[in-house]
């Protein structure tokens, strides 16, 4: 339970981290808050040469909101939102996220960046950011690029990241006017990697939605259009019409061939899209009149 | 780099802390984290070490006046930070009296979880002076107490906050805390080398073969559908050649075939960062008639401390389309050791879908008198071969 012996190098600058990255030889891994690298470190499923601790460059530990973005640094952490340190341009979405992942020793120091740079398809940021149609800021040395979330994660604990390049920032547009945000994660244990994910932000007046079902076995599955999830328009009703074979079929064809996992992500789907467009209340019935 | 953080010629760092108030600095390899600095170097045994990944919160401190797992803060990351342990709250007023209201409500029984779990009440009562039960059971949720099934502490926990809440007493938050992980000084560099290896010791080979004709109940078990652009006798025509499919297997090297329906070799695998080679042997069974066959393997990896045991049962039938084929493959495997402690089956299915997609391409080519595409440049593969031949020769002079 003792990691195996690595060199530690903390750049203080971006292009000093860029530099070492690119020139490092063997085998590097870089590290943030290191609370999903360290148990595979702890546990020598991991052995690299040279861990890279990015924490030290002030760039990377910064939040801004442009023209409406919130862009931040790949080393804020789950804590960090979960407290309000930084600007809310989600109308709580994120707050909400972030305040229910893992546990508050683990937000102290885990990352939004570390935790999508690792891509456990189980993990919130990897679901959630892709349903807020967020992009991610890569840098390589004297390179920068832009892409959305929802290709970044090509697969479990794969992404788009070629070498040299790191994730240092992400961009996460504002909540559209009159969007529902609902998200519900189903674990066995509070605070244990889900089992299944929903993330779904809905505008009814608009009549647009996008739906993420996540914790599946590679990335979560993206519904950029959500009309054929409700029969083909998206209203303030909509809760009342979610097609449950729709659901079935999109993650049938996304892979998922067990009928009781399935079930399992669609009844947290139905659950995220009644926490966004809660339902009338249903008229009691008295069982025996 | 930084000053502060000089190279010191055995691999270890110069690593200043605060530790109960106190400066103290003490000598670390980066790789150590801070329950195995402050357990073993400032014998400071008061932090628990339970799991040591993060799961049970039984090493939980403050670094920076904030909760963190010690075991998850390596020593490379923490330099200049300030550290409160278990034994630095002894005149905290708050802890002074979630340490009555533990005594009180029977709140601990063997004691091990306890430091941490008052440092993650004591941050809760801080926090969250408005928690009920539920939030206070979930702020607790990442602190592992086997004896007292919780409800003690829960009572403990809640007794303080309806206390504080009488007096009159809000959270208590830190105002000026800046942005990133708790215990990482911003903007500080530091590098510490590698020390040079020790050689490294043998790796002890597995012991006995194991059986591979008793019975076998796989703990996760899967379908994989490879679909091929070839009718359905060439396919299974070529599953008859182990050599070609362990070309066309992604990761798979042949090393021996010590009977008919035995073959010895390994199997390189990429999880993300984490890259497991298992070897071991595997025994082959085909049915002509049914076109399907029988694969049952066992294997270990390169460390000895994760081991695998499966079978895949598959049957080639026609595809969609006149002259393709369907390879559909029923895959069975138990895996132990730490790979399994870590790995979930879902990382597992994908990663066999991504292996099972090359497979397929690769079949294709080799039936289209295309060579299988050129491994990497650097093909690990090579080393894995002089590896696996190393242990084959070691089984051999055993036997």
């Amino acid at each position: 339970m003792k990691p195996a012996p690595f060199a530690w190098e903390r750049p203080a600058s971006l292009p000093a981290l860029l530099d070492r990255l690119a020139e490092a030889g063997g085998s590097v891994k870089l590290i943030a808050g290191g609370q999903s690298l360290g148990p595979m470190l702890n546990l020598r499923l991991v052995e690299p040469g040279l861990v890279l601790d990015i924490t030290g460059v002030p760039e990377l530990r910064e939040a801004r909101v442009e023209d409406g973005t919130l862009v931040l640094g790949a080393c804020v952490t789950h804590a960090d939102i979960e407290d309000g340190r930084v600007p809310d341009t989600t109308g709580g979405a994120l707050q909400r996220v972030a305040s229910a992942i893992a546990y508050r020793p683990v937000r102290n120091r885990g990352t939004v960046g570390g935790s999508l740079a690792h891509a456990d398809p189980a993990a919130d940021w990897v679901s959630a950011l892709t349903a807020l149609d967020a992009e991610v800021e890569i840098a390589g040395r004297g390179r920068r690029r832009r892409m959305a979330v929802a290709a970044f994660v090509t697969g479990a604990l794969e992404t788009a990241l070629r070498p040299g390049e790191m994730l240092v920032a992400l961009r996460i547009p504002p909540m559209p006017t009159g969007a529902a945000w609902g998200y519900v994660k189903h674990c066995a244990k509070i605070g244990e990697f889900a089992h299944a994910i929903a993330a779904v932000r809905l505008e009814p007046e608009a009549g647009r939605g996008r739906v993420v079902i996540g914790a599946v076995e590679g990335p979560p599955v993206l519904v950029a259009d959500a009309r054929p999830l409700f029969g083909g328009r998206i209203g303030p009703d909509c809760a009342g019409r979610f097609l449950l074979s729709v659901a079935h079929t999109i993650l049938r064809e996304a892979g998922l061939t067990d009928p009781v996992v399935r079930h399992v992500h669609v009844t947290v789907l139905a659950r995220a899209i009644a926490q966004a467009v809660p339902l009338p209340a249903p008229r009691v019935v008295p069982e025996a009149a | 780099m930084s000053a502060g953080l000089a190279q010191t010629p055995t691999g270890r760092m110069a690593l200043p802390l605060t530790v109960n108030g106190r400066a103290v600095h003490v000598e670390a390899e980066p790789r150590q984290h801070l329950g195995d600095v402050l357990r073993d170097t400032l014998t400071l045994t008061g932090t628990h070490l339970g799991c040591e990944h993060g799961v049970c919160g039984a090493c939980t401190i403050l670094l920076d006046s904030e909760p963190a797992r010690a075991c998850l803060t390596f020593a490379g990351a923490c330099a200049g930070a300030s550290v409160t342990t278990i034994e630095g709250l002894d005149s905290d007023a708050i802890t002074g009296e979630l340490r009555a209201a533990f005594n009180r409500e029977h709140a601990l029984q063997c004691g091990y979880c306890t430091p941490g779990m008052l440092v993650a009440a004591r941050d809760l009562v801080l926090r969250i002076p408005e928690a009920d039960e539920r939030r206070v059971r979930i702020g607790l949720s990442g602190n592992l107490c086997r004896c007292t099934g919780y409800a003690g502490i829960v009572r403990a926990v809640l007794s303080v906050i309806a206390e504080r809440r009488a007096r009159g007493l809000g959270p208590e938050l830190q105002t000026d805390r800046p942005l990133g992980p708790v215990g990482a000084r911003c903007g500080q560099g530091s590098a510490v080398a590698l020390h040079p290896q020790v050689a490294v010791a043998a790796v002890a080979a597995p012991t006995g073969t194991p059986d591979l004709a008793g019975p076998f109940e796989p703990a996760n078990r899967f379908e994989q559908v490879v679909a091929l652009s070839f009718p359905p006798q060439a396919v299974f025509g070529l599953l008859a050649d182990i050599e070609a499919i362990a070309a066309c297997l992604p990761g798979a090297v042949l090393t021996a075939r010590p009977a008919d329906d035995t073959v010895e070799g390994g199997l390189q695998v990429r999880i993300g960062p984490i890259a497991a080679t298992f070897r071991g042997r595997a025994i082959i069974a085909r049915d002509e008639a049914a076109m399907s066959g029988h694969v049952r393997g066992v294997g270990r990896d390169a460390g000895g401390r994760s081991s695998t045991e499966g079978e895949i049962r598959y049957r080639v039938v026609p595809g969609g389309t006149p002259d393709t084929a369907r390879l559909i493959l029923d895959v069975g495997y138990t895996l132990t050791g730490p790979l399994a402690q870590f790995g979930r089956p879902g990382l597992v299915r994908d990663l066999a879908g991504r292996i099972a997609g090359q497979f397929g391409e690769n079949l294709d080519a080799r039936l289209a008198g295309r060579s299988a595409p050129a491994p990497a440049p650097l093909n690990p593969l090579r080393l894995l071969l002089g590896l696996v031949r190393a242990r084959v020769a070691a089984w051999l002079g055993r036997s």
